[in-house]
């Protein structure tokens, strides 16, 4: 006798046949036993399935239960995107402004402080392909990042590859500029008095040079030892290394990243170093300005505009043509100085001004105090606002990136967040110096600083969602995570206001942590094959 | 489903669903945060049992829940309010789940082909019929687990959420004709894990 075969059943059993042929089963099950056991088997095996995946044998984890679509008070908005805007505001009036108006007046003029710092002609004209190559890079780095984000699926491969390909014709390009003249690993150069360079000169890795003839274009020494100018150069004098002394003249502006700078020359424009020390004979002058990072900054030739400076001595011993703006541990002023402009100073000691020293106003100083103020209520603004500042930044993040940032919080609760975000703290400034090693790495050296100074920045904001989430529950809603980044923040913030270095060590914490969880959850991104169905089938 | 005090799918509130449903999903749509709390009060059990089914771990479970509703609030727009809320609810959350667990290529047998082979050899009727006896919901859950992702899938869809055909073959992407098939060649490897067979299973799944 013919059975109906499984699938039918099924089927009949389901009420998914076509009415006579259902009916012609079930006629023939009436008579034939095995057919009805096996109805009566998919039956049982059907309502076995509903009631073991219907039963109730775990309860629903308690952060699904708190409902996370709440109404929320408009107060508590209105004063986070007031103080966020206040916190901005603040930002710019008090820092960014002064200085940029500052800087102009010494005569970096220039719109905007970054360009301004460390790109566009005032450097070297070289930058500006540099930064173009810069902006090319990154909108590279962000279009596949955002591709990466909104396909996963891509083949990993195709990123590298995509990036390899970015970062060859970055470097292709960057050959492009190179009118110059180029000498690289050659330990001594010499340019003989009387001989001249038509183009820019570049030196890399030369230990000891000397420019005693004339180059027409900038002089670029990278990774060497000593410069000494003793002839002239039309162009700027760009040096990352040991020592630079200037004898001769420099029509340009004179950049250094060194040891030590002693000027017994002229420089017609400005002079920008980060130096342990910065030296300017009696003899020497500057044209416009000076911008100085430092550890002792000896000042005894002219300058023709402002000097502004953050280093630990500053001694000023010549005529001044602008203003003297200093953050410093302790100045002196000497007696051949002739200050023209206003001298703003501050500090941990008064400022030594030597009796023939001639100012055109009192210096104004304040004490620079060590520890916080806690009883002044400009305090405790200034923290609110800087509150406001990370409140915007957050909330910039969350609506930007919601699941990466959510991601990320939830990485908070791994410890290998700690040990990776020191790793990379401490790693990355290492690795940009190494990368610095040629002038492309330069470029990406400085935008690698640039990220990992928003990540640093960044990292308080997951650690105050995750605390947040302790607080008031876990949410994954846009609105709820905003209230739990600023809640967050009011705890991190005061929790930074401990004395005794406590504070600092909460800060310092927090950003690794961030730091950490951020990078954790790029990874996971990366190396999104899950490992769980494995795992899975053995928990379950 | 006698045998459950409250089922978990949409039995729970019956046919028509909670008398004021309509007029909640009408607020939820105008941007109605109490609204939304409300529906996620009701939903968000179900919602969870269900992915806690379809996706391999608890975390899993409770991570795809909360992005559901997320996509819910984008999505409700869609929502075609002259057919049942908790049915299009589901098919949201299966559509969610099985991304999730395609994103992950853990789906060992998406490819048709081993569907359309799959002889389906007439099981002895009175064999199967005590091996279901003798087995309880709690192993049926265990041997669940242990099955390839799209036939736990199928039978999630079919005897939790109580799809139709058609919606479990929109929902996991095999034509229609082809659901029945998926469905009964899971029944024949959850037969298989229960018969003992587990740990050849077992072994299959992870290569």
């Amino acid at each position: 006798m013919n059975h109906y075969d499984e699938m039918t059943c099924l089927q009949y059993l389901e009420g998914l046949l076509e009415r006579p042929r259902a009916l012609e089963l079930s006629a023939h099950a009436e008579g034939c036993g095995e057919c009805r056991t096996l109805l009566r088997a998919l039956e049982g095996e059907s309502k076995l399935l509903t009631s073991a995946l219907r039963e109730q044998e775990e309860s629903v984890p308690a952060r699904l239960l708190s409902p996370v679509f709440r109404q929320k008070t408009p107060w508590a908005w209105i004063v986070s995107f007031g103080m966020a805007a206040a916190g901005l505001y603040w930002l710019w009036n008090t820092i960014i402004d002064p200085w940029r108006a500052q800087l102009s007046q010494a005569g970096f003029g220039e719109t905007d402080l970054l360009t301004m710092m460390l790109f566009r002609g005032s450097l070297w004209n070289g930058w500006q392909t540099m930064w173009t190559m810069v902006q090319a890079l990154a909108v590279i780095c962000f279009g596949m990042l955002g591709f990466f984000l909104l396909r996963r699926g891509a083949r990993r491969w195709h990123t590298i590859a995509v990036v390899l390909v970015a970062l060859m014709s970055v470097m292709l390009l960057s050959t492009g500029p190179s009118a110059a003249e180029i000498h690289r690993g050659q330990s001594t150069y010499t340019l003989p008095a009387g001989s001249d360079v038509k183009t820019d000169l570049i030196l890399i890795g030369s230990m000891s040079v000397h420019i005693d003839g004339t180059v027409d274009g900038d002089v670029i020494s990278l990774l060497g030892q000593s410069v000494t100018v003793t002839g002239h150069v039309t162009g700027d004098v760009i040096v990352f290394g040991q020592t630079l002394t200037v004898n001769g003249t420099v029509d340009g502006n004179i950049r250094a990243f060194v040891q030590q700078v002693t000027l017994r020359g002229k420089v017609a424009k400005n002079i920008s170093v980060w130096a342990n020390a910065l030296e300017t004979d009696s003899g020497s002058e500057v044209g416009h300005g000076i911008l100085a990072f430092g550890n002792i900054i000896t000042i005894e030739g002219g300058v023709g505009r402002d000097i502004l400076t953050f280093a630990n001595h500053l001694m000023v011993n010549g005529p001044v043509g602008g203003n003297i703006r200093a953050t410093c541990d302790m100045m002196t002023i000497g007696s051949s100085a002739q200050i023209q402009g206003a001298t703003v100073y501050k500090g941990h000691h008064e400022a030594e001004i030597d009796l023939g020293a001639k100012l055109a106003s009192p210096v104004q100083f304040t004490l620079a105090t060590r520890s916080p103020e806690y009883t002044s209520t400009r305090y405790y603004w200034h923290l609110a606002l800087s509150w406001g500042a990370a409140f915007t930044f957050g909330l910039v993040l969350i609506l930007l990136i919601p699941s990466l940032f959510v991601e990320t919080v939830r990485n908070t609760e791994r410890f290998a967040a700690a040990g990776f975000g020191a790793l990379l703290m401490f790693g990355t400034p290492i690795v940009a110096g190494l990368v610095c090693l040629t002038i492309v790495g330069l470029a990406v050296s400085i935008s690698t600083l640039m990220l990992y100074a928003m990540a640093v920045y960044a990292g308080k904001t997951f650690i105050a969602v995750w605390l947040g989430q302790k607080m008031f529950g876990t949410t994954l809603h846009t609105g709820g995570l905003i209230g739990r980044l600023a809640a967050g923040l009011v705890v991190i913030y005061a929790l930074r206001q401990i004395p005794y270095t406590i504070g600092t060590w909460v800060a310092v914490l927090v950003a690794i942590w961030g730091l950490g969880a951020l990078a954790l959850a790029l990874y996971q991104r990366l190396l999104r094959v899950q490992p769980a169905s494995a795992s899975a089938a053995v928990a379950a | 489903m006698g045998a459950t005090k409250q089922p978990g799918g949409m039995g729970s509130w019956g046919e028509q669903g909670p008398p004021d449903l309509a007029a909640l999903i009408g607020r939820a749509r105008a941007g109605n945060l109490e609204a939304w709390g409300e529906i996620y009060r009701l939903f968000a059990a179900p919602i969870f049992r269900f992915c806690r089914r379809a996706l391999p771990t608890r975390e899993d479970a409770e991570d795809a829940t909360m992005e559901i509703f997320m996509k819910l609030r984008e999505k409700i727009g869609q929502y075609d309010s002259s057919r049942p809320f908790q049915a299009w609810l589901y098919k949201v959350s299966a559509n969610h789940c099985w991304d999730m667990l395609r994103r992950r290529r853990i789906r060992q047998d998406l490819e048709t082909e081993g569907v359309e082979e799959m002889p389906l050899e007439h099981p002895d009727p009175s064999q199967l019929d005590r091996m279901l006896e003798e087995r309880t919901s709690e192993d049926v859950r265990r041997a669940l687990a242990k099955l390839p992702a799209r036939s736990r899938m199928a039978l999630v869809l079919r005897y939790y959420s109580e799809m139709s055909y058609d919606e479990i073959a929109d929902s996991i992407g095999v034509r229609r004709n082809f659901v029945g098939v998926v469905l009964l060649r899971a029944r024949h490897q959850l037969r298989e894990v229960l018969g003992g067979k587990a740990a050849a299973m077992a072994a299959g799944e992870t290569r």
